[in-house]
């Protein structure tokens, strides 16, 4: 398996327009699909595995135009949303499903086999309404792999997980792509999970690809709010609202770098001791330690910033009402919006 | 799901004696209206005439004929009604809620008038019924119009659960299933039909006691059975209508006894379904099945 390519793929659902969406998916590695509600994530996953019919473009596997051709003939481990899993077959006999279809006499012995992988060997006879949150999710993947598919694709995977069911299921997304060298599609809102095991992005806005590339990529040109707030850039400003703001405020000097759809820039990090050059000044609102440090909220003229100050007791706290100065660097803001070009451009 | 699993609290001191009262007065009152006149029929008919009905081969012929009639309106339903269930549930068309009228028909008309709507398409004499005596379905006083009367009126209690059941089937579990290499019909046979696989049942368990049970149609259609068909017995009429006759001759004795050997027969059944229902003998839960 060399691996698949997806090409000006378009589907169409109901009004909703998606694409075109080109991808290249090598083996053993994990593409993440971002974007805020209805952008076309699940559609994506959806017409990759033959749910929704291609309008234009091409699926192709190894040279093998896929693209019209039914669900179960494209050699895929699709684990929808909710999970899909079998109410009324046992864990044993879930895992097993794909291999039963295929005819194969092996399939409940080698269900064993990746039940006993992925630890579920003592839940083999139970059905999965008796099952919790991660263990579901560990039978829908042991379920997905049990056929040898060519492309796992995983819609929402971490919903409603807890932190200790989502380490162990990073753990296992982790030994897939080592161990089973299946390329993967996962659909998340999750960030830190996606940078954990993502190898590169698509991000959806409005069914068109907005951003396409590795995390180094995602962090330097977040080009729209969705991708800014996801990788974790708290300070984003629509660009109507900076423009309000009078001259030589830091709304003006924002609006002066935003682009079209306005401007994002990580939590600075304030002048030690009221640095009295510091560009510009806040009045504190509050103030939360949080494992990454103080997280501050300031008040300049109408806007909100947030701000980072070393956690307690390395740095004091300061109290509500206090004046902070701070400055932004200028290579720190990041401008969005569709025409903002990329080290590899702008899709299109 | 672990959620709502907490018990409620029972707030007794909150409803009071007054409100149990009134729900026990409520719903022992219509329990009174389905138990007294069963016991009416027995206090009529003393065990020993039950028994002598059971024995008598006029009565066990009657039981017979209804209870083979109704087998084929069941099998009848299977073949023909769990197809439109899933059509219904499965296929946008248009004059979808056209033929949904038209399946929720039978269950609203008096049985009576279908009878008589019958006797107008198979008019004696008329093409179709030309047509339906030469392929060897005659309909009038055969046990082929017994079990026409009780399709037309038992099918729609399956085509109804039959949707249901199909639409509750979640489409991601079928996508999960076409995804994992199943096609179509594997993946209707291993996931749809064995998760509605209760409802129908359920839907044709109704659809036997309606058939059982019917009257209206059979006056018309087929009030005495001849032999014929795969009939072989005497010269007979369904229960329903037998009891009928007993009663309009004058026979109370042994219409009463008649009533009462039927409804313990209909008791012992639904009785074993529900010792199956506890000891996990049916493929379904307590309750899915019989209210």
């Amino acid at each position: 398996m060399n691996g698949w390519s997806v090409e000006g793929l378009v589907s169409q659902v109901d009004g909703f327009r998606l694409g075109p969406v080109d991808l290249e998916l090598a083996p053993g590695r994990v593409v993440a699909v971002l974007g805020s509600s209805g952008a076309g994530k699940t559609t994506l996953l959806r017409t990759l595995a033959g749910f929704l019919p291609a309008r234009a473009g091409r699926i192709v596997r190894d040279g093998v135009d896929l693209t019209d051709r039914p669900p179960e003939e494209r050699g895929l481990g699709y684990v929808p949303q909710g999970l899909g899993l079998f109410p009324h077959r046992t864990v044993e006999r879930n895992v097993s499903y794909p291999l039963e279809v295929r005819g194969r006499t092996d399939a409940l012995a080698r269900s064993r086999a990746l039940l006993a992988r992925f630890g579920l060997t003592e839940l083999a006879h139970r059905h999965p309404a008796r099952l919790s949150g991660g263990e579901l999710e560990r039978v829908a993947l042991a379920r997905a792999l049990a056929g040898e598919p060519d492309l796992v694709l995983w819609d929402e995977p971490w919903q409603a997980l807890d932190v200790e069911a989502r380490h162990e299921l990073g753990r296992v997304l982790e030994e897939l792509r080592e161990t089973d060298r299946v390329p993967v599609v996962v659909v998340t809102h999750d960030p830190s999970l996606a940078f954990s095991v993502a190898d590169s992005f698509l991000v959806l806005r409005a069914g068109k690809v907005g951003l396409r590339g590795d995390a180094a990529t995602l962090l330097a040109h977040p080009s729209d709010a969705f991708t800014a707030r996801f990788v974790g850039f708290e300070n984003v400003y629509d660009r109507t609202a900076l423009e309000r703001g009078r001259p030589g405020s830091l709304a003006s000097w924002l609006s002066e770098r935003a682009g079209t759809d306005g401007v994002a820039f990580a939590r600075p990090a304030p002048r030690a001791g009221g640095d009295p050059d510091g560009a510009w000044d806040g009045v504190v609102r509050s103030a939360r330690p949080t494992p990454e440090g103080l997280a501050v909220t300031v008040r300049v003229d109408d806007l909100s910033v947030a701000l980072r100050l070393p956690p307690p007791p390395l740095g004091a706290v300061p109290s509500v009402g206090s004046r902070v100065r701070f400055d932004i660097e200028e290579k720190s803001v990041h401008a969005l919006g569709p025409a903002v070009p990329g080290p590899r451009g702008p899709p299109e | 799901m672990s959620l709502g699993s907490a018990p409620p609290h029972r707030r007794r001191w909150h409803t009071g004696p007054y409100w149990l009262a009134l729900q026990l007065v409520l719903s022992g009152s219509l329990l009174l209206l389905f138990l007294l006149p069963i016991v009416a029929l027995f206090t009529y008919a003393p065990p020993g005439r039950i028994l002598a009905a059971a024995t008598n081969p006029a009565v066990t012929a009657a039981l017979y004929l209804t209870f083979f009639a109704s087998g084929i309106a069941v099998l009848a339903a299977v073949l023909f009604a769990i197809p439109l269930g899933y059509l219904l549930a499965r296929r946008a068309f248009r004059g979808r809620s056209v033929v949904e009228s038209v399946v929720a028909l039978p269950v609203v008309v008096p049985h009576l008038l279908v009878g008589v709507g019958l006797f107008f398409l198979i008019l004696p004499g008329s093409p179709l019924y030309r047509f339906t005596t030469a392929i060897g379905l005659p309909i009038y006083d055969t046990i082929w119009g017994v079990v026409l009367v009780m399709v037309f009126v038992s099918a729609p209690y399956t085509v109804l659960a039959a949707d249901l059941s199909f639409r509750a089937v979640d489409a991601r579990v079928l996508e999960a299933a076409r995804s994992l290499g199943a096609g179509p019909a594997t993946a209707f046979l291993t996931v749809t039909l064995p998760l509605a696989a209760r409802g129908i049942v359920a839907g044709l368990l109704l659809t036997w006691a309606r058939a059982v049970s019917e009257i209206g149609g059979i006056l018309i259609l087929a009030y005495a059975v001849y032999p014929g068909g795969p009939y072989s017995g005497p010269v007979t009429s369904t229960l329903s209508v037998y009891v009928y006759n007993l009663f309009q001759t004058g026979d109370l004795a042994d219409a009463a006894a008649v009533s009462s050997l039927f409804l313990l027969i209909a008791f012992v059944l639904f009785f074993l379904v529900r010792l199956g229902e506890r000891s996990g003998w049916v493929p379904w839960h307590r309750g899915e099945l019989l209210p």
